[in-house]
């Protein structure tokens, strides 16, 4: 047997270990033998991917743009989560708080979480841009508990939340997967609404360098894409990581994240 | 405001801990049925299971827990076998019957009518096998008509002390339908003086020629002894002599002691470290067998809809294995 196909991915959560042990015991009947190795933020995970220590990362989408940028473009991505085909980040505020687009935002305090999380730090100042809202009308009130992470905690977002809750904020961005996490609307009402949705973008995807060859790659891809939802061992993997299946790169998705990059002078590197 | 805060700590704390793991949250005043309804709703739109809502806190577990009636074999499921007990009045005073039987105890009869309405619910609550026992069953007049009402409807095992095939009790027995019916005759060792010592003198001699005419009869027997932990030295010649009397291995079963009923020591054993076994006496549905005569296993006085007492005996087996899951968290080693 040759060495095993080696997968980066961060540690953010106990589950992590759970998820890629279980990958890895997946992979382990061929024809794509993989390991993992964990990192505890995704710079260092980037670096060892540049460095040859792991072969695939499992990369946020701004770990994939900063290594884009770090490569001058001489990396691929192999597949993402289906659920990263359409990630989103939502506006919120307190039910009843009468916000409406973010237009509305202008005079008020906007609660954004980690600097390094795109979903809700990054991409909604972009996103203010676009809609041409002036960042100098807007108090932005930055939460950064859990910088390195890219978000992945939620302990940001969730923070953020507590700043509407506690009015230290009016507003708070942040990503779907929060906003589905506390029961979107539904589960507290009367305490959140949504009052702007952003386009869909893309967030992760495993990231590889030419080092990996397409001999190498492919079956692995081909056994990931394989994973079924119905197969009652493959569900309880594909349920902890938060996605049905998974499915091949949609790079379009990450159009607004380089541009957001560009424009706020965030640096290829950490 | 203080809910949303308490869903806010829920997301941040169970995404902190390893799947199968638990957190508990603190609750500030918070009315406890509406936290149960809405961390209930959290958890089933979040995959996680609510443990408990109780001293002002809430705990969680992340994910699902393992279905507890996976590990078990499937005859020992709870639900899958359904325990009668046909009479408490005995021929004998076992000093270690875990209901008291004896012959001035009384009878407390479940009847035919119950019997049979019992048996039909049964089948059609996914029962897989029906054990009669008392007391000695073979007391009563209309044992025949209770083991057919039986054995018409699932494979029955009947309890008993076997000292009593004679005359017309005799014909009851030939009378029951072999194809369906295994026979548990209680036999304490292989020789005449730890029975005895027990059950009574002559017991031993009355109980093997027991089995010998059951067997003449046709019957599938199956010999069940009971042994307090200091006997253990007694077990393999005991196994020796039942298979001097072509008892098949399987059906060579050896109980411990519990103590309960009249029995002075034996283990202790609690609804906690039972595996329920359907058991139904004309009192109610307890939660063992073992305990049919103790109000501390009682789960119901209502014997009918019979489905409703193994639900609930399964839904109870269900939280006990979470609850000592839980602890086992709550308390590691070091």
């Amino acid at each position: 047997m040759g060495k095993p196909l080696m997968v980066g991915a961060v540690a953010y959560t106990p589950n992590v270990v759970t998820i890629w042990e279980g990958i890895r015991e997946y992979f382990g009947d061929g024809p794509a033998d993989t390991d993992f190795v964990l990192f505890s933020n995704y710079g260092r995970q980037v670096d060892a991917l540049l460095e040859g220590t792991i072969d695939v990362a499992w990369n946020t989408n701004l770990a994939w743009v900063r290594t884009v940028l770090q490569t001058d473009g001489a990396c691929r991505a192999l597949a993402m989560r289906d659920t990263d085909t359409a990630f989103q980040t939502m506006f919120v505020t307190q039910s009843g708080a009468s916000l409406g687009g973010l237009e509305s935002l202008k005079g008020k305090r906007l609660a954004l979480g980690s600097k390094d999380s795109a979903q809700a730090a990054i991409l909604p100042v972009e996103f203010l841009r676009r809609a041409g809202v002036d960042l100098d009308d807007v108090s932005l009130v930055r939460i950064d508990s859990d910088v390195g992470k890219h978000g992945d905690t939620g302990r940001s977002e969730l923070d953020a939340l507590r700043a509407v809750l506690d009015d230290r904020a009016d507003a708070a961005a942040i990503g779907i997967t929060t906003w589905e996490a506390i029961g979107r609307d539904e589960l507290m009402p009367g305490a959140f609404e949504v009052f702007w949705e952003s386009p869909a973008y893309c967030h992760c995807n495993f990231t590889a360098l030419p080092a990996l060859t397409h001999d190498r790659a492919q079956p692995w891809v081909d056994k990931l894409l394989a994973m079924d939802w119905d197969n009652p061992a493959h569900r309880p993997i594909l349920e902890m990581e938060g996605l049905r299946r998974w499915v091949l790169p949609q790079l379009d998705g990450y159009a607004s994240l380089f541009e957001a990059v560009k424009e706020q002078g965030i640096a290829a590197r950490w | 405001m203080v809910s949303s805060a308490l869903v806010l700590a829920l997301v941040e704390r169970v995404a902190s801990v390893a799947q199968g793991a638990t957190v508990t949250v603190p609750l500030h005043g918070d009315e406890p049925d509406h936290v149960r309804g809405l961390v209930s709703a959290w958890c089933a739109r979040s995959g996680n299971e609510l443990v408990d809502v109780r001293d002002q806190a809430v705990t969680v577990r992340r994910g699902r827990s393992p279905d507890p009636f996976a590990a078990l074999a499937p005859d020992r499921v709870p639900g899958a076998r359904l325990w009668l007990y046909t009479n408490f009045d005995c021929n004998l005073a076992c000093d270690y019957c875990c209901v008291s039987s004896s012959p001035r105890a009384p009878r407390r009869a479940l009847g035919l009518d119950r019997v049979r309405r019992l048996a039909a619910e049964a089948a059609d609550a996914g029962v897989s096998e029906l054990l009669l026992t008392g007391g000695e069953p073979f007391l009563l007049p209309d044992i025949d008509a209770l083991v057919a009402a039986c054995t018409a409807m699932l494979p029955t095992t009947l309890l008993t002390n076997g000292m009593l095939f004679t005359g017309r009790r005799l014909e009851r027995l030939r009378g029951l339908d072999r194809s369906r019916l295994t026979l548990q005759i209680s036999l304490d060792s292989a020789t005449a003086e730890v029975h005895d010592r027990h059950r009574g003198r002559g017991s031993w001699a009355r109980a093997v020629a027991g089995i010998g005419t059951a067997q003449a009869e046709g019957f599938r027997v199956r010999v069940a002894a009971t042994l307090p932990a200091a006997q253990a030295p007694e077990i393999a010649p005991f196994h020796a002599f039942l298979d001097t009397l072509d008892i098949a291995a399987e059906d060579q079963v050896i109980r411990a002691l519990a103590r309960r009923g009249v029995a002075d020591h034996g283990i202790e054993l609690t609804v906690e470290s039972l595996i329920p076994e359907v058991t139904v006496t004309a009192d109610g549905v307890y939660w063992h067998p073992v305990s049919a005569d103790h109000d501390d296993q009682l789960v119901t006085r209502d014997l009918f809809p019979l489905q409703v007492a193994i639900t609930e005996i399964r839904r109870r087996f269900a939280e006990h294995r979470k609850r000592a899951d839980t602890a086992a968290q709550w308390f590691p080693c070091a």
